[in-house]
């Protein structure tokens, strides 16, 4: 599976977002450290849930962080976060 | 606790602000370290900079200490505040502004107004 599908489908499972954007943004990183040929290496992701509702900012990104699993976060150079409710 | 876990602990309980970043604030070695540095030289913010590239054992042991995944990571006053998605926002909330205050850090207010001016 590709890293985008695979964060893709664990971020649906674990918060049934409303709105969910996972955008492979490793283009605009080649050149630059932890660029790899085909991409998949820079993500940015737009996520809005009541998941997570009441939780402080380091609580979403936690959460998130613990939903994609740390093998998947191990495998991603950089992660851009943009998590609502 | 080990002697990284050690020496993490005592870097963040001897300076007010500190930056776990890739590269040093003067030559930052990744844009999202390099973002949040601007942001803190810009505030005029004293800060402590620890370069992870250097040390291998700070570059995985802060993951562990914070149990965050990424680099940078900013702690003030001991305390883990984000790492560079959390900076921003809180710098164009006014949350940082806010932090720094209540930590009494020193900082340069019409410098934050003006980044968020330029952002907002």
């Amino acid at each position: 599976m590709r890293v985008t599908d695979e964060i893709q489908s664990r971020l649906e499972t674990a918060f049934s977002p409303t709105r969910l954007e996972v955008v492979d943004d490793s283009e605009s990183h080649r050149g630059h450290g932890g660029y790899q040929e085909g991409g998949e290496s820079h993500f940015n992701v737009l996520i809005r849930s009541s998941a997570f509702q009441g939780q402080s900012r380091i609580q979403r990104h936690r959460a998130v962080h613990t939903a994609l699993g740390p093998e998947l976060v191990a495998k991603i150079h950089a992660l851009s976060l943009d998590i609502g409710e | 606790m080990t002697d990284t876990k050690t020496q993490i602990a005592e870097t963040v309980k001897a300076n007010d602000v500190v930056l776990f970043m890739k590269g040093t604030k003067e030559m930052p070695q990744c844009g999202f370290s390099s973002r949040v540095a601007g942001v803190l030289n810009y505030m005029g913010v004293d800060f402590a900079d620890v370069n992870v590239l250097a040390d291998e054992a700070i570059r995985g042991g802060i993951k562990e200490f914070s149990d965050w995944p990424t680099i940078p990571q900013l702690y003030v006053k001991g305390e883990f505040v984000g790492g560079c998605d959390i900076i921003t926002e809180m710098t164009l909330s006014g949350e940082l502004d806010q932090l720094f205050e209540d930590n009494d850090v020193t900082y340069d207010k019409d410098a934050a107004d003006k980044i968020r001016e330029a952002n907002g």
